[in-house]
């Protein structure tokens, strides 16, 4: 339960967070695409509904669109990256790089579609360049030392990649 | 068994239908979400006890100069809206200025085909079937219980039909032409697949509309009778658009179609005008009309920490209703999206992404409000680009440099709040450049909501 409370208690604030470390000049990165491939690679496959559902509150507070639609945003690559979860383990960082690359392109991509579908366009549809290559940069080595650390490591799947598939 | 719900995590997938069904019914999950996102705000709104004292009102110079803009705009909506007394309308009718809460329903050309006004039917018994706006014809008031209007109360909003509406009365009409013989025809709502709202029907001389072979002329009203609607002869519909053959080498054009492009773009519409007729007894009622709320409370804007600037949040002593217009010393700021325990999340105009419809108050004394739709499409720290659409031809002409004001934006959002300055960009022609006032740091504002129940 503990678990669970840090999880939705931080999580959401991660996305102020990274806004402000933009703002203080770190690199621009995308908390949606590093929530995305947590819970795609690292994450208990039980628990993803409600990982999701905190991940997608904490867009809604740095973004116009609703909550349903930041559900959708995020959880449609998740639910598509989680059947090749194997080949993106045992530190293929090149791999990772490119998923990385590729999702970041794809969140505003869907956020833009998702947008003009259900009337609720807003500014994270907008594709910075800047954010794709810092994601493939930054990503896989921020998660391989984030999915040890609360709350993250409280629902990392124990033996998720560090099996080498034969 | 683990193996099966490892390769389909039913969960998830579960989840992403749940937002479907969230996104097809969101009345019903608002206030679920209300107490999520507002449960993630409570951090943010402890730490802000620690960002300081809100900034207090604009000096009086400042907000004299905004009320002075506001009613500047006010009296040029009349001016221009209430342009066809008298000369198309009777003299002795009442204009009634009605503002418009929601557009809906895709008609003609793919456009809005019916406004919902900020006046109930009790409120406009007695008017016209026609809806106007300065010179131009839009559409028709539905009367409760009757036809489309079925299954509306006379304490409901008043619906009107757009003349691209695929139930609206076909037309009677003329084109603006120096031939001394008028060219007349019967325009008619269009396919919403069509290029334009409206078309052109049945000519009274066919061979005459085949050599046509310009666009965007004038198509005024002929009087007509029809049924218990009358439509006074005069007032501008709209302007054609051609489609045919141009021919080479100085042989005849062939005109095979002709649409008509409506006066006033739907989307941008703000305000319309009704008449009541002079020999009609006003009804016991109240005019100011409750449809539209205009109550103000009280609210402490904080800049998120973080967050996409022009992301903020707001606290009031009352829940907030979505779309809420938050307005600080007479700028419009953004609008709001209600949390639970009073709270609010704001996207300020420069950071939003939405449609908005807008009024534009040219800085020439003698010019009047224009009417716009659009959306910000881009940022730069206080400026906005944003990209419009609605003006006239004639209106275009005379677009300088001006005040952007919000148009009607549904209910809690109200046309006449002070968003800009701005002038069209040097580079794009239906763009303007919005320059928004703007300051950090927690704030006192106001935040329009519903009235309090009686």
């Amino acid at each position: 339960m503990r678990r669970w409370f840090w999880w939705f208690l931080l999580v959401p604030q991660g996305f102020l967070l990274v806004g402000f470390l933009q703002d203080l000049g770190l690199p621009p990165l995308n908390m949606a695409v590093l929530s995305c491939l947590y819970l795609s690679w690292f994450a208990q496959r039980s628990a993803l509904p409600f990982l999701l559902l905190g991940v997608a509150i904490g867009r809604t507070l740095v973004d116009e669109a609703t909550l349903p639609v930041h559900i959708l945003v995020i959880g449609i690559p998740v639910a598509l990256l989680l059947p090749l979860r194997s080949l993106f383990v045992a530190q293929r960082w090149l791999w990772q790089a490119v998923a990385a690359a590729l999702l970041a392109v794809a969140v505003p991509k869907l956020a833009g579609l998702f947008g003009r579908v259900f009337d609720q366009p807003s500014l994270s549809s907008v594709l910075n360049g800047w954010q794709v290559v810092w994601s493939a940069l930054l990503l896989p080595p921020l998660l391989t030392v984030l999915r040890f650390l609360p709350p993250f490591a409280g629902f990392t799947e124990p033996d998720g990649l560090d099996k080498v598939p034969q | 068994m683990a193996k099966k719900s490892a390769a389909f995590p039913a969960g998830l997938y579960a989840m992403l239908l749940f937002a479907l069904a969230w996104l097809t019914l969101p009345r019903v999950f608002a206030p679920l979400e209300r107490w999520l996102v507002g449960s993630a705000c409570f951090v943010p709104r402890l730490g802000s006890a620690w960002m300081g004292e809100p900034a207090m009102a604009a000096n009086r110079d400042d907000l004299a100069r905004i009320d002075q803009l506001s009613a500047d705009l006010r009296e040029g909506v009349r001016r221009s809206d209430f342009a066809g007394a008298g000369i198309t309308m009777p003299v002795d009718d009442k204009k009634i200025l009605c503002g418009v809460l929601s557009i809906g329903l895709r008609g003609g050309g793919g456009e809005p085909s019916e406004l919902l006004l900020d006046h109930t039917y009790e409120e406009l018994a007695g008017c016209r079937e026609i809806v106007t706006k300065g010179p131009a014809l839009l559409g028709f008031l539905l009367q409760p219980g009757v036809g489309r209007a079925a299954d509306d109360l006379p304490s409901d909003p008043a619906r009107v039909m757009l003349c691209n509406h695929r139930d609206a009365p076909r037309i009677y009409a003329s084109l603006e032409s120096e031939d001394p013989t008028p060219l007349r025809f019967v325009i008619e709502p269009a396919a919403v697949v069509d290029p334009e709202p409206m078309r052109v029907d049945f000519w009274d001389d066919p061979y005459r509309a085949a050599e046509l072979s310009k666009s965007q002329q004038r198509v005024y009203t002929l009087p007509v009778s029809f049924g218990k609607q009358r439509v006074p002869g005069g007032l501008l519909v709209g302007r054609t658009r051609r489609w045919g053959y141009e021919r080479e080498n100085g042989e005849d054009s062939l005109t095979i179609g002709m649409f008509v492009t409506p006066a006033v773009a739907p989307r941008a519409l703000s305000h319309v005008v009704v008449w009541r007729s002079g020999q009609y007894p006003d009804p016991p009622l109240a005019f100011r009309s409750t449809l539209r709320s205009r109550r103000r409370i009280h609210a402490t804007v904080y800049d998120l920490p973080g967050a996409t600037h022009g992301r903020h949040m707001l606290v009031a002593d009352e829940d907030v209703p979505d779309g809420a217009a938050v307005v600080q010393d007479g700028l419009f700021l953004g609008s709001a999206r209600g949390l639970c325990l009073g709270s609010a999340l704001v996207t300020s105009f420069a950071a939003s992404r939405q449609e908005w419809s807008l009024l534009y108050l040219p800085h020439d004394e003698q010019s009047i409000p224009i009417e716009l739709h659009g959306r910000v499409e881009r940022t730069e720290g206080h400026i906005a680009w944003l990209k419009w659409s609605g003006p006239s031809r004639e209106q275009l002409a005379r677009l300088g440099s001006g005040y952007l004001f919000t148009g009607s934006n549904g209910k809690f959002c109200p046309a006449g709040l002070w968003v800009g300055s701005a002038e069209p960009d040097r580079f794009e022609r239906n763009w303007l450049k919005v320059t928004v006032p703007s300051q950090s740091g927690p704030r006192v504002a106001e935040v329009i909501v519903g009235e309090r129940d009686a």
